[in-house]
């Protein structure tokens, strides 16, 4: 049973799962590293987002509820094409703001003024973060292994951070669905799959994904 | 503000006339996750007001003028729906919406880590339901919770709270007649954890030592709120 | 409102469900999603309802305002229905003035119930050629995720059927409940992969094509039609939701009343 005092405040009892709110006081900083969601203000930690906190020796961090995917050179992602210019895909990767892929780096070749004729708005795409500048705008390549436009199936979304329960050890929960489905599944970094094979296959898929955003680890919010 | 003292509104026991005390808040009911499709939502009802809201995002900051390279930005939009007063109000442009929600953005931009996400930007929706004095208090409160709900990272929580005058004494938590027939009318919007303010407006007429009464009063039901908001953010996660 | 994205998929996708008889979230072809009304719930309006279908979420408020009744009409007072959605709704809907699509969702709304007869705009004359009441009826959408058509039209009747007429506070006479004489249901039908659904979700609109509602009185009579977005349909296709439409409303109708 964890107890908390009157405010609200957490008591460092040596547990390190815990519920936080935003300006949440988490304690003496000394010590300790802070990470994601969490920043040291005159020698406390104070927590910035609504989550789980956790202490892995001495790194902080608040694990927020509903994560928010952030573009990483390297990931792989699925895009939605969301408009284009004559040289340029704009596209839905599910961050804070769209990515582009300029034609250079698109499928193939083209002609300046050909986007439409290889990707048109509301085509789904599988395709690699290449680069995140300064600004945080990213550019991503179809270039590369695997990478593609994708003409069948369907696309499914999952929170970011549940990413790792859907795949699970070694790979090992995710080999299973696939066989137990009868599927193709690619699980691309920024919390959409590709999914596809018979539309059975393809609704036990979703079922397991829904089951997996339904039953979050924490029970939060409510009536007062 | 109205007010010649001349309605009776606090007699000598210093009881109003919903029965609260000078200091005394209204009740306060507050619940996340009401707007399913948003990304963050809270619904609040304190006395007989009742505000709504729900956020969205950080997303693509549309249209491109808006856009900022070094941060998001934050689009309030405060508005009273048509059934939310005894006179219905007609929907539309509306001069006092648009500085309400002009003074929520600023109170809010103080406290969400906006360099997190540039470009982009964040949408807060708050509408009234139900309006009965502060709810402007009411919509910058909830949009607070419902900016927690969403994950967006701040510094604190913000509540906001209004004290004014009634028949020359200092009262917390001003509801309708108090806030048209008093005398003077005080909102903030306060960090808990610091008692610090991104938020302060006032008008009407107070002596320094009233206006001193009226901060504190704010101060102290702050605490008083935040405590629901924990409970409301937290449900019963940590028991 | 911004017109949203629409994954190519998604209609491939919908396509192959309508094939197989299933639909994007498990129902049955003629299921409604779970559905909850509850009225007295907003306490500055005269009347009020709050519906819910799936996670669909909208409010309608009865307002009562005093008119001066038309020149040519002395002896009748008026009703009038607006329909908001505003970007509290959905990430798709902005602010500015009513876009077509919300126009048009107040003005089918507005037809279901006015066509229906279920006010008598005789009934609220106060003085012939004086005063009369304005009855305005106030849909807000809270939570889109499609089919905000059938929930406006049930949180409308619903707001009118439960209103109390605010006379004592005009200084008229004494409050009385408005005199609603039925209770006018719609349904909304929408083309999902080549084959009529009912009660779509927002999925489905996304990545459907055109859409029919149906409004219905007490029995059965047809009180207005409209056929919305691009598509063809046949007389099978329409006799076959009509059977629907038939039976749901009268549903609907038991759950109001």
């Amino acid at each position: 049973m964890r107890e908390k005092n009157e405010a609200g405040e957490p008591r460092d009892n040596g547990r390190d799962q815990l519920l936080v709110i935003p300006g949440e006081d988490l304690g003496d900083s000394q010590g300790l590293e802070p990470g994601h969601g969490v920043m040291e203000v005159n020698g406390r930690i104070k927590a910035l987002k609504q989550g789980m906190m956790r202490k892995n020796g001495s790194y902080i961090s608040v694990e927020p509820i509903h994560t928010r995917y952030f573009p990483r050179p390297s990931d792989l992602v699925i895009g939605y094409i969301e408009g284009c210019t004559n040289n340029i895909w704009f596209v839905d990767i599910g961050a804070p703001f769209n990515a582009i892929l300029p034609m250079s780096l698109g499928p193939g070749k083209a002609e300046f003024g050909g986007t439409r004729s290889i990707m048109d708005v509301g085509d789904a795409i599988l395709c690699r973060v290449q680069e995140v500048e300064e600004t945080h705008s990213s550019v991503v390549t179809m270039k590369g292994m695997g990478l593609r436009k994708i003409r069948s199936g369907t696309i499914e979304e999952l929170d970011p951070h549940l990413l790792g329960r859907l795949i699970g050890k070694g790979g090992d929960s995710l080999r299973r669905l696939k066989e137990a489905t009868q599927c193709r599944i690619v699980v691309a970094d920024n919390g959409r799959m590709w999914v596809d094979g018979d539309l059975s296959g393809i609704l036990k898929v979703r079922d397991k994904v829904q089951s997996l955003s339904n039953n979050p680890a924490v029970q939060k919010g409510g009536r007062n | 503000m109205g007010g010649y003292g001349d309605v009776q509104m606090i007699d000598d026991k210093g009881l109003r006339m919903d029965g609260r005390g000078p200091g005394d808040l209204r009740e306060i009911t507050i619940e996340t996750g009401v707007v399913p499709v948003a990304d963050g939502s809270c619904r609040m009802t304190w006395g007989t007001n009742e505000a709504i809201v729900a956020v969205y995002g950080p997303m693509e900051a549309h249209p491109r003028k808006i856009q900022r390279q070094d941060r998001a930005v934050l689009d309030v939009h405060y508005n009273m729906a048509p059934f939310s007063t005894t006179d219905r109000m007609r929907p539309g442009f509306n001069r006092r919406s648009r500085e309400i929600s002009k003074v929520t953005k600023d109170a809010l931009e103080s406290v969400v880590l906006l360099e997190l996400y540039p470009r982009s930007k964040i949408r807060i929706s708050i509408e009234i339901i139900s309006a009965e004095a502060g709810t402007r208090c009411v919509g910058l409160t909830a949009a607070s919770v419902a900016l927690a709900d969403a994950g967006i990272p701040m510094t604190d929580m913000v509540v906001s709270v209004a004290s004014g005058k009634i028949n020359d004494v200092v009262v917390c938590d001003l509801n309708k007649e108090e806030d048209n027939y008093g005398e003077a009318d005080l909102p903030m919007g306060i960090l808990p954890n610091s008692g610090d303010l991104v938020f302060l407006q006032m008008d009407g007429d107070l002596s320094q030592e009233e206006f001193k009464q009226a901060w504190n009063y704010n101060m102290e039901a702050s605490n008083a709120v935040h405590k629901q908001m924990i409970e409301a953010l937290k449900g019963d996660a940590n028991q | 409102m911004t017109i949203p994205l629409v994954p190519n998929l998604l209609r491939a996708h919908l396509a192959e469900l309508a094939d197989n008889d299933s639909r994007i979230d498990g129902r049955d072809r003629w299921q409604g999603r779970e559905t909850q009304v509850e009225v007295g719930v907003l306490p500055r309006a005269e009347g009020s309802a709050r519906v819910q279908m799936g996670d669909t979420i909208v409010f309608a408020g009865v307002k009562f305002q005093v008119m001066q009744p038309y020149p040519d009409r002395p002896n009748e007072g008026g009703l009038m229905c607006s329909a908001e959605v505003r970007p509290i709704a959905g990430r798709n809907w902005e602010t500015g003035p009513p876009s077509p699509e919300s126009i048009e969702l107040g003005r089918v709304v507005d037809r279901g119930i006015r066509e229906s007869g279920c006010i008598d705009v005789k009934s609220l004359c106060i003085i012939p050629g004086e005063k009369a009441w304005q009855v305005i009826l106030d849909l807000f959408a809270i939570s889109d995720d499609g089919n905000l058509f059938d929930a406006f039209a049930l949180a409308g009747i619903a707001a009118l059927r439960s209103a109390v007429v605010p006379a004592e506070r005009f200084e008229v006479g004494d409050d009385a409940p408005l005199g609603v004489s039925k209770t006018p249901i719609m349904c909304s039908y929408h083309k999902v992969g080549g084959r009529f659904v009912y009660d779509a979700c927002h999925r489905e609109e996304l990545g459907g094509d055109e859409r029919i509602h149906i409004t219905l009185g007490d029995n059965g009579n047809v009180h207005s039609l409209q056929k919305g977005l691009k598509g063809i349909f046949s007389t099978e296709e329409f006799d076959e939701i009509m059977g629907h439409a038939l039976s749901r409303t009268s549903e609907l109708r038991d759950l109001i009343n």
